[in-house]
């Protein structure tokens, strides 16, 4: 009787694994859904930074002088990964992926307008926290409004 | 049913062979019929080695005593609980218990990705068939064929150590091998990365929650472990530095360091070798800790297992793994250079560099006092074992520096932080910890470390509910939401974040158990029926236990001898409590059952350590009533397993799938069924 069995197990096995091969069928070589290319992946990491210095920044753990300096960092690598993003894909749409971008945006803009003394840029409407003389976005001066007190 | 088990190993082997063949070739070549092949032959081989696993299981419940497997780790009247976790009992089942499941989330990770990260996925399945073909290997041509029939059918079988019939180890060792297991998965990927050049931080993404899911099931193994040991080894402590103990250990701190790690390269895109070498490391050092337990090589309070001729078959396993790691490694590192630097010091990726050192510290000193005695063996012919007081000088400085760095790290911004930003956030967390080791030094504490400990503590907690409140608080302003919906999308919005930080908090609950440990209490005294003992506790309290007899009983698989005890509190009465001796008759040990009464502060812990005249007893002489009684006040030990709790949940928090996650799945699969 385990005879029988073990015999139905070799066959069964051995079905499953040369069928592929002699009949041709093929597991997919590449991905179907969307999957983020680098730049794409480097692009969210930066808006998640961004985000996350925003905050932190909005919570007081974050001084002045520490976060200006690092959303300038943050600014510049995201830029560069956007660049990137737009040389690789031509043509791809953007798809789920880029729609969350966009709400991450969306987060990030909020925050900052939040920002005590935020001021809009006149030019391509970036937000900017209190205290900018430029636009961080396009290097506009801004017209500073006089900040409403806290730091 | 039994014998079907043994045919199902020897066809897995060839078909674990064919699925590494044929997922390096067809990933090599681009050939998707070959990776199809590989991918089935996953299945197959979970399959049969799920025959195997049940067919083992079944011998079990079924008295086989003719396998010498189920002869040599049951009885006839042992507990169907106990049969039931026969499989894991001993070396040879363990080692097709750790295939079997390593087949399974093999079996997950391809069903997974059938469309996603392709270019991956024929590596993976070479890398983990050619892992399974390892322990196929093993359990086959080593000597440890569970199946091996001893020729004979004997009347009953050797029974199940006593020690091992608790609860704890039914749970304890699948638990831990959970763990153990999962991790294959990462490294998995990690090699697959190295061999198809995708080197960038895609094999991160995909595998962080892996590595997630294996950590937390280390974590729980090893605290389910502590609290078997807690209860059934009846000594009063939970951790012995025992070679099998440390085992588990070197992954877990290798896979933290991981956890913590993967963070910069995501963020920094830094640290890509020392990445992949942390995957490398940990996942050897599960292998190490899986033929450790079963090998018999270190001798250990607990080691369970004879056989130590597979050993040395493993180390060839791990040299080999280890040699064509680093040549891959080697081959690929233009494309895993770093893309950035470290700029300062006092910047979170610094902190998260220098956890990773100490880690890696402990790691290499636990992993030597674990070998000295094999090394020192080897040299003077002696085997010199170190014990406790080693492992305790050295990884308790490591693990102070680390309980301060949970603290420091959320604090200290990336890449760069001002002193001036550091004092303000450090001010309030360290002023509450000063009060703390204040209020304990005025409280007659003296313990260095267990002052530190509870000074750190304070000092972690402070920092974590500041940045919990500060949070809320902002997203509270920001999105104009109140408090509660805010601290709940706060948490949502970053899960691994904020699960990260409970996880500390659980951690820190933890380390403040193991300094309670210094206010340790014990009193032994002889006690003949009416009289008491009394133990102070260092809470101010006492405790007074008054001896009310001795009973003896004979169950189906034991002799028992059970101690009545009553407990006043301050001359209260509070309960009572029992202590045992058993007598496992089968296997003619006896063990000691230690009774426990448990508070939020506090464990009383009575052993009964000696009973003078068991004869005697048994024939009801009432001058044979004269035990040796051990009783032992344990502060804080229970928050060992309320952290574990936390710890689980924080764990938890950081696993569920993000809002956006399940969103981009359910937004995929109508996408792909449509053929769009």
């Amino acid at each position: 009787m385990v005879i029988v069995w073990a015999i139905l197990l070799v066959g069964i096995s051995v079905f499953l694994i040369l069928q592929p091969i002699i009949s041709g069928q093929e597991a997919p070589l590449w991905s179907a859904g969307e999957e983020p290319s680098e730049a794409q992946f480097k692009k969210r990491v930066s808006l998640l930074q961004l985000r996350d210095a925003e905050y932190e920044f909005a919570m007081g753990k974050l001084g002045e002088e520490d976060y200006q300096i690092l959303r300038k960092e943050i600014s510049g690598e995201a830029l560069k990964a956007i660049r990137a993003e737009e040389a690789e894909v031509a043509g791809g749409a953007p798809g789920a992926y880029a729609e969350s971008n966009a709400e991450i945006e969306e987060e990030i803009a909020q925050v900052r307008l939040q920002l005590s003394g935020g001021v809009f840029c006149s030019e391509c409407g970036h937000p900017n926290p209190g205290g900018s003389r430029f636009c961080a976005e396009c290097g506009t001066p801004l017209q500073v409004p006089q900040p409403s007190g806290q730091s | 049913m039994t014998a079907l088990g043994e045919f199902a190993l020897w066809i897995a082997l060839p078909i674990s062979f064919w699925g590494m063949v044929m997922g390096f070739v067809g990933g090599k070549q681009g050939r998707g019929d070959l990776i199809l092949s590989g991918e089935r032959s996953v299945y197959l081989v979970f399959a049969l080695l799920a025959i195997a696993s049940l067919a083992i299981t079944n011998a079990f419940l079924t008295d086989q005593f003719q396998y010498q497997y189920v002869a040599g780790y049951s009885n006839r009247n042992l507990d169907t609980y106990f049969k039931l976790s026969g499989l894991w009992a001993g070396q040879r089942g363990s080692l097709v218990f750790w295939a079997v499941l390593l087949a399974f989330f093999a079996s997950v990770t391809v069903f997974q990705n059938r469309n996603k990260n392709r270019e991956f996925m024929p590596y993976v399945v070479g890398v983990l068939q050619g892992i399974l073909a390892f322990f196929l290997v093993v359990l086959l041509f080593a000597g440890v064929n569970p199946f091996e029939q001893l020729g004979f059918m004997p009347a009953d079988g050797q029974g199940l150590n006593p020690q091992l019939q608790n609860y704890w180890m039914t749970i304890h060792p699948p638990v831990l091998y959970l763990g153990f297991t999962a991790y294959a998965i990462p490294f998995a990927f990690a090699m697959a990365a190295l061999m198809n050049g995708r080197t960038d931080s895609r094999w991160i993404v995909v595998t962080r929650r892996w590595t997630l899911v294996s950590w937390f099931f280390l974590t729980n193994g090893i605290i389910f472990g502590m609290r078997w040991a807690y209860e059934e080894l009846g000594w009063g402590g939970y951790w012995f530095w025992d070679p099998v103990e440390n085992a588990s250990l070197l992954p877990w701190l290798t896979a933290t360091a991981f956890l913590h790690s993967i963070m910069i390269q995501e963020n920094r895109g830094m640290l890509k070798v020392w990445n992949m070498s942390l995957v490398l490391l940990t996942f050897l050092l599960t292998i190490f800790a899986t033929f450790l337990t079963r090998s018999g090589l270190i001798e250990s309070v607990h080691s369970f297992a004879q056989n130590t001729s597979i050993a040395f078959i493993f180390l060839a396993f791990m040299g080999s793994i280890f040699v064509a790691s680093v040549v891959l490694i080697v081959y690929r590192l233009p494309g895993l250079r770093s893309e950035n630097q470290i700029h300062s010091f006092l910047s979170r990726e610094a902190a998260f560099l220098f956890n990773n050192l100490v880690l890696l510290g402990a790691a290499f000193a636990v992993l030597w006092g674990t070998i000295f005695p094999l090394v020192s063996e080897a040299f003077t012919g002696q085997a010199i074992s170190v014990g406790p007081p080693f492992f305790n000088r050295v990884n308790i400085p490591i693990g102070l520096i680390l309980l301060a760095l949970t603290g420091i790290g959320p604090v200290i911004a990336w890449r760069r932080a001002t002193r001036r930003n550091l004092k303000r956030n450090f001010a309030i967390p360290l002023a509450m910890g000063a009060v703390v080791v204040g209020i304990f030094l005025a409280l007659g504490a003296r313990n260095g470390y267990a002052l530190t400990t509870f000074g750190l503590s304070a000092f972690v907690l402070t920092v974590i509910a500041t940045e919990f409140w500060k949070g809320t608080k902002a997203r509270a302003r920001i999105e104009g939401e109140g408090f509660g919906p805010a601290l709940v999308h706060l948490v949502g919005r970053n899960r691994r974040r904020w699960g990260g930080y409970i996880v500390h908090v659980g951690t820190v609950l933890i380390f403040t158990a193991f300094a309670g440990r210094a206010f340790e209490v014990e009193v032994r005294k002889v006690m003949n029926p009416g009289e008491t003992v009394t133990v102070a506790s260092p809470f101010g309290h006492t405790y007074t236990l008054a001896y009310e007899g001795i009973s003896s009983s004979v169950e189906e698989n034991f002799d028992r001898w059970v101690a009545l005890l009553s407990v006043q509190r301050n001359d209260q009465a509070v309960g009572s409590l029992t202590t045992e001796r058993r007598f496992y008759r089968v296997n003619r040990q006896m063990v000691t059952e230690v009774g426990i009464r448990s508070t939020a502060l506090e464990d009383l812990y009575v052993i009964l350590a000696d009973v003078e005249d068991f004869e005697g007893m048994v024939g009801n002489d009432p001058d044979a009533q004269r035990i040796v009684v051990q009783v032992m006040v344990n502060p804080l030990v229970g928050w060992i397993w309320y952290g574990g709790v936390i710890l689980t949940i924080g764990s938890l928090i950081a696993l569920w799938p993000s809002a956006e996650a399940r969103r981009r799945s359910a937004a995929l699969e109508p996408a792909m069924a449509g053929g769009s």
